[in-house]
């Protein structure tokens, strides 16, 4: 960053205090994980609380009847929806739609949650599909939905953010979070893992969120997380080959660390491509 | 230290037992010529033979080299390893006394025991340590065998522990250290981390003039209904590193708060606690704007408090973090000062604004008049550097009466208010207003 950007950034932060603020874990949340931590944790019970807003039933119920989970019949209420997808894929797919919600509809962030979606329930598909990947389907889910919610942060706060984003999602060469750290002083990522760590989520996702943009990431990390970094980066390059929308510069720079990672090679590849779900 | 080729183990390219005497002789000879300490830790794979049945010689063999390997990662320019048994390593580290030997030890333990995976299986190797301190009448072989029968000691408990050779008879000490009871805190803080077991309680700090000048956001940590006190929790996180998590987490839920405070109408600072660990990360500052953007709040309602334990090394990492802050417009505090590792050097090095002066100072106040005279002298110090004195643990009257003498800016103490989580801090400052 330049003088000039820092003495920028600093005044943006003493003078600006907008609408928006994340807040810490939500009252929702924090009733449905308390539940889920009871030894014998009341189905019926978790079915009031989410079914007490109306946005949340809908989105959990949609989601249990998306194709990535594979359930013949159909989902028509919050109960059903809790006992086909288990109590943490529940838990978290709520934190996703709360997340979500927490953000206004303007088109450019409707895409991107839509987006981040699509990536999450691929990357779910892709951990039950891909062989010798030890990585749990709703982790890898989790990891996909909130991996970018740094950027969402960003573009409520920053103005000149989607310029940003735009710069970086075409940059080959420098990785994604220098372009950001070349205006600001931080990236989409700390932003994101900060967020993450608020809202309970587990330490691996947490440290994935941190390092998504390193290929590898720099410093030592379990298998768990270096699995859920390159499952969801080959899904994002799935989702973006089936829709052809938001082209990023990013699989250039990661597939060698993800096909190394997940065991892939061309062909394998070329085998995945013919089977993903529809969108 | 360089060795013989032929002296050194295939497997994992530490020096063999022959490689091992020579080395000890060497660093002992060193540590008299010198006066230094020498800590000796010998290292035993818990488990090992079960590995080796299960996996074959193969597979002990590459987990061996993968466990060496994270010794190596580690520790290779701090301490001299090599391996004395199919499972068992060496470890010599000088100038190392008693009490640093058990952090290193913990250290050791930590670096062993994350998963790693052998075909295809997970496993989470434990170590069995034994540690001696050189002594006067040490002899080379004595020495090993000191720190040998230690592990034997440590093995005999169950494993997965460490075991001081000789420590038994110093007064007040069981000499033997179990390490089960910091285990089970450091299972309890991943518990909190992932379950919402952390919260943040606060304490305010009040000018001389009744003003309050700022909130101390201070950790509290509930796992299945049991409260763990800091003073237990504390120290295990900065062991094993948790810290960080815990004190990212705290920034910015402290953030968030200085945020609620600023939209109630509350002027105030908050003021958090950063640890050593976290300004030693030349990318603090990256976290430090991330939660100032995620909590929406102008840097100026912030301040951070160092621990003095900072102290044991301001390097320019930790000032280049702590000059960012500052830019910001955070205030920087430094807590519990005139105690361990602070003292006035440091105040030239750092663009600290407040100065928290330790409770052993208030607490034999009023009676202790050098005591007394030590607050007024540094009262009168802060005012020369323009800083805000504050006094900790204040609980009497008169121990008021005596600061206010003495001159400080601020007091902070169960005279005022206790610790107390965010609501009961709003009703606090609603019953002041209504006065």
């Amino acid at each position: 960053m330049t003088t000039t950007e820092v003495s920028k950034f600093t005044e943006y932060l003493g003078n600006t205090l907008r609408d928006i603020s994340i807040p810490p874990c939500p009252v929702i949340l924090e009733r449905i994980n308390s539940e889920m931590r009871k030894d014998e944790p009341c189905f019926n019970q978790l079915a009031l609380v989410i079914g007490s807003d109306v946005g949340l039933s809908a989105g959990l119920i949609s989601l249990a009847n998306s194709p990535y989970f594979g359930i013949r019949c159909r989902v028509r209420s919050v109960n059903e929806a809790l006992n086909i997808l288990g109590l943490r894929i529940t838990s978290r797919a709520i934190a996703g739609l709360i997340l979500r919600n927490l953000f206004p509809d303007t088109p450019m962030l409707v895409r991107f949650w839509d987006a981040s979606a699509s990536i999450a329930r691929l990357s779910g598909w892709l951990s039950k599909n891909l062989d010798g990947i030890a990585t749990r389907a709703e982790d890898a889910y989790t990891f996909g939905l909130f991996r970018d919610c740094g950027i969402a942060v960003l573009m409520q706060r920053l103005p000149d953010y989607p310029d940003t984003l735009k710069k970086a999602n075409g940059e080959t060469h420098l990785s994604f979070t220098a372009i950001e750290e070349a205006r600001y002083p931080t990236n989409h990522a700390v932003v994101g893992c900060l967020l993450a760590q608020s809202w309970w989520l587990p330490e691996e996702i947490c440290i994935a969120i941190r390092h998504h943009h390193e290929y590898p990431p720099i410093s030592q990390q379990n298998s768990a997380t270096l699995n859920m970094i390159a499952i969801a980066q080959l899904a994002e390059h799935l989702f973006q080959k089936q829709t052809k929308l938001s082209e990023t510069c990013e699989w250039g720079k990661a597939s060698a660390f993800c096909m190394e990672r997940l065991g892939l090679d061309n062909e394998s590849l070329i085998g995945i491509y013919g089977k993903i779900p529809g969108l | 230290m360089k060795y013989l080729l032929n002296q050194l183990d295939p497997t994992t390219g530490f020096l063999d037992r022959n490689g091992c005497l020579n080395m000890a002789n060497d660093l002992m000879t060193r540590a008299r010529t010198t006066g230094q300490s020498l800590a000796m830790f010998w290292l035993d794979i818990d488990r090992f033979k079960q590995i080796n049945e299960s996996f074959g010689y193969l597979g002990g063999d590459n987990f061996i080299a993968l466990v060496a390997n994270r010794l190596k990662c580690k520790l290779s320019n701090r301490a001299e390893i090599g391996r004395v048994g199919a499972d068992e390593f060496v470890c010599m580290v000088p100038n190392l006394d008693l009490v640093r030997s058990e952090q290193m030890a913990t250290e050791l333990m930590r670096i062993i025991e994350p998963e790693l995976e052998l075909s295809g299986i997970r496993i989470r190797p434990t170590v069995s340590i034994g540690i001696a301190i050189l002594e006067p009448d040490d002899d080379t072989f004595g020495f090993l065998e000191r720190a040998d029968r230690a592990k034997t000691a440590a093995k005999k408990q169950g494993g997965n522990r460490y075991v001081i050779s000789g420590s038994e008879p110093l007064p007040g000490r069981l000499g033997i250290m179990l390490v089960r009871e910091e285990l089970e805190i450091e299972n309890k803080l991943h518990t909190a981390l992932e379950n919402g077991g952390l919260q943040l309680h606060y304490q305010p700090i009040i000018a001389l003039d009744g003003k309050v000048q700022a909130v101390e956001a201070l950790m509290r940590c509930r796992v299945n209904g049991e409260n763990i006190t800091p003073t237990k929790f504390i120290p295990v996180a900065e062991k094993t590193g948790l810290i960080v998590r815990l004190g990212e987490w705290s920034l910015l839920q402290g953030a968030r708060h200085a945020r609620c405070m600023s939209d109630a109408g509350i002027i105030t600072k908050t003021a958090i606690n950063v640890s050593r660990l976290q300004l030693v990360d030349p990318k603090f500052s990256q976290v430090l704007n991330a939660a100032l953007i995620c909590a929406d709040v102008s840097p100026k309602l912030l301040e951070l408090e160092l621990t003095e334990s900072l102290f044991m090394d301001i390097s320019d990492t930790v000032q280049s973090n702590l000059r960012v802050a500052r830019k910001l417009g955070i205030g920087l505090a430094i807590d519990d000062f005139g105690t361990g590792y602070s003292c006035l050097a440091n105040l030239k090095d750092l663009p600290a604004t407040k100065l928290k002066l330790d409770r052993a100072f208030v607490c034999v106040l009023p009676h202790d008049r050098r005591a007394f005279s030590v607050v007024k002298a540094m009262a009168q110090l802060g005012k020369e550097l323009g800083m805000i004195i504050v006094a900790e643990g204040a609980e009497t009257t008169e121990q008021v009466e005596a600061l206010t003498e003495a001159g400080v800016d601020c007091i902070q103490g169960y005279i005022y208010a206790k610790p107390m989580d965010d609501i009961s801090l709003f009703s606090w400052f609603k019953e002041r207003a209504a006065l």
